[in-house]
């Protein structure tokens, strides 16, 4: 079925809207958390709440890319439910790695006040991100927005893991420049 | 807290443009690449022929027409057909990591790279022109173990090694790089040795050109119709039958003592391919005339980059490769901008350039399939490599047992090159109006490549596999 009458199943608040959601999307999504979570039951819950999640959102969204809200979502819901387990001490997941690996983007020397506006720092990450060639903007976001592991980034471009893992580190460097520079 | 932690930045990662995340795995619900589809292609292929020499009759019949020495290639494990995570994806991403394991950067020829493409795409002015840059390279690195004295140093000079050790470390680790064959990208070197059956050879080097350079050796009796037909099976073979009407027209003379061949064969789809039905016809402003041919299409953010003399984007192709598209700027010819400094540093710098910006790019560009041949040997002596076609000088010691005046009396190179919707390696003449030395001022440019320009392939670590200029898609 086309996004189109997935969400239009949405609006008319139709069940049916769901079944077509997991027919369609349940692989995506259950990759985007798996790969957060890395564990199949945690993973599991994190697309189901997806799908309540969509449920509650649609409407009044409507949005353009089907496929991309619900990775949003997933991305969300999963980051959430980790949170909450790093939180009761019950394991640290691909998120550890990932946040021990961003700490390189973290300016050393310079503070900036706590409150800076989180769309801010999301826009500077944005003219970062698209100031990078097409190859590296998406190992970045492979690795850092869907939280895939090095050698699934790999295996979907074709590079090598040591090249995959220079190029996350120049990225990352470049990345803490851009910060550094924008005054974060 | 008054600092960024890293949760902030990978919360403001999961804010970015919808459309970056979203091509961030393209390619996810299907596989890139369908084992054995027919896909666009470009091989190259390059033989060096030993020519007349002394010992007719001489030596002893060592061999007959088969193979004495055989190379063994990599085995690749195939592209998994599952996107799940599993043990054939293990073994799949451990052979691909196996072949660039002994590759850095230091080994490639930069030097020779440049000096070779100058002189072999300046040759023809408007006519179209292709070069296989690593191919050339493995043959001179074979010619180089077949030489000695002043011979092989002419060769080793060329190619910027000091000694031949260095050299086999050199090109065995890119030979591997750019070997991948996997069932999802093609990318495949390939050598042999085709040896006349009177003569005696030294075992030991075609020994070493088996195991260092993959090179088969096959022997028999020159200039029968059956030697003639082997020779051409297996070009045609490790070509893909690209190159069919060139190798047809191929021959082992009776007195071609050796010939030696290299050939490559590349096979890879874009990225993100060309739609369709964006695909129009248009005009080519050619040296000629106009031409009208069909231009393919596509809108997307892209890359720019820009020198003092041209511009350029490029294509990814699946595996790690890429295809540039360097366009001179308006009143330059691509034969005249291969001899600004600038223009080659970017040619070789695999987009490590300072003038690049994230644009939205409207990308047009001819779909063409060009044939070149070229005679290698006055490039080769202008390089300085001229005792091996001197038989009073050349020195084939390492190969010959009873040495004589041998020389090399034909150097071919052939190379095809073509593009379209769906894939492999292409080149465009990319109409660009922009400012010549500054950053451009718009975030949106048309990239029409409706004229002359100059094209490179590059391998996953950024070694040029093909070059070449379009005059005329």
């Amino acid at each position: 079925m086309e996004d189109e009458q997935i969400v239009a199943l949405y609006w008319e608040r139709s069940e049916t809207a769901i079944r077509e959601t997991a027919a369609k999307y349940e692989n995506y999504c259950y990759s985007i958390a798996f790969g957060i979570l890395k564990n199949r039951e945690d993973a599991n819950e994190s697309v189901n709440d997806t799908w309540l999640d969509a449920w509650n959102s649609m409407p009044p969204h409507r949005p353009f890319a089907l496929s991309t809200f619900l990775g949003k979502l997933t991305r969300r819901v999963s980051i959430d439910r980790w949170r909450r387990y790093t939180a009761k001490k019950r394991g640290g997941g691909e998120m550890a790695y990932l946040l021990s690996e961003l700490t390189e983007c973290v300016p050393a020397e310079r503070t900036v006040e706590r409150d800076w506006e989180l769309s801010e720092l999301a826009r500077t990450v944005n003219d970062f991100l698209l100031s990078l060639p097409e190859e590296k903007q998406r190992v970045f976001l492979c690795r850092y927005w869907y939280a895939d592991s090095v050698s699934s980034i790999a295996k979907r471009t074709g590079f090598s893991q040591s090249k995959v893992k220079s190029m996350l580190y120049h990225s990352r460097k470049a990345l803490r420049e851009h910060l550094d520079k924008e005054g974060f | 807290m008054k600092r960024v932690k890293p949760e902030d930045i990978l919360d403001a990662v999961g804010m970015v443009d919808d459309k970056l995340i979203g091509r961030a795995r393209e390619g996810k619900k299907k596989p890139f690449f369908k084992r054995r589809a027919f896909l666009p292609a470009v091989a190259a292929v390059l033989v060096l022929s030993l020519g007349i020499g002394l010992f007719f009759g001489r030596g002893r019949l060592l061999l007959h027409a088969y193979a004495i020495a055989e190379a063994e290639y990599p085995t690749m494990c195939p592209y998994p057909e599952s996107q799940s995570y599993s043990k054939e994806l293990e073994d799949w991403l451990d052979s691909r990591e196996a072949q660039l394991s002994g590759y850095d950067e230091g080994m490639a020829p930069d030097g020779f790279f440049a000096e070779s493409i100058r002189e072999f795409l300046s040759e023809r002015p408007g006519e179209n022109c292709a070069y296989s840059p690593v191919n050339v390279y493995m043959a001179l690195s074979m010619l180089a173990e077949l030489t000695d004295g002043t011979s092989r140093a002419q060769i080793l000079g060329l190619l910027g090694i000091p000694d031949i050790e260095t050299l086999r470390e050199n090109a065995s680790a890119v030979w591997n790089a750019c070997y991948c064959d996997d069932g999802w990208m093609t990318s495949v070197l390939a050598n042999s040795l085709w040896l006349n059956r009177d003569i005696r050879f030294h075992k030991e080097t075609l020994e070493t050109l088996a195991e260092t350079y993959y090179a088969s050796s096959y022997c028999g009796r020159m200039g029968s119709e059956s030697i003639d037909k082997a020779l051409r099976e297996w070009m045609n073979q490790q070509t893909g039958g690209l190159l069919r009407d060139s190798i047809d027209g191929l021959h082992l003379d009776q007195p071609t003592l050796l010939s030696l061949v290299s050939t490559v064969f590349f096979q890879a789809e874009w990225w993100s391919g060309f739609p369709k039905e964006k695909t129009e016809q248009g005009t080519f402003y050619a040296p000629a005339g106009e031409v009208t041919c069909d231009f393919m299409g596509q809108k997307e953010d892209d890359t720019y980059y820009w020198g003092d003399t041209f511009s350029a984007v490029q294509k990814g192709l699946r595996g790690g490769c890429k295809m540039w598209f360097i366009l001179p700027d308006e009143g330059m010819t691509p034969e005249e901008l291969l001899s600004e400094p600038e223009a080659m540093e970017f040619l070789l710098s695999d987009g490590v350039w300072e003038n690049q910006k994230r644009l939205s790019v409207r990308f047009v560009v001819p779909k063409f399939d060009i044939s070149s041949e070229t005679d290698l040997i006055e490039g080769l002596k202008k390089l300085g490599v001229t005792e091996i076609f001197d038989g009073r000088a050349a020195d084939f010691s390492p190969l010959i047992r009873d040495t004589g005046e041998e020389r090399i009396s034909g150097a071919q190179h052939a190379v095809r090159v073509q593009i379209d919707e769906k894939g492999c390696s292409a080149a465009a003449y990319t109409k660009l109006d922009l400012t010549k030395d500054g950053m451009p001022l718009t975030d949106n440019i048309d990239f029409i490549v409706n004229r002359p320009f100059l094209f490179v392939i590059t391998s996953e670590v950024g070694l040029p596999l093909f070059t070449g200029i379009v005059n005329t898609p």
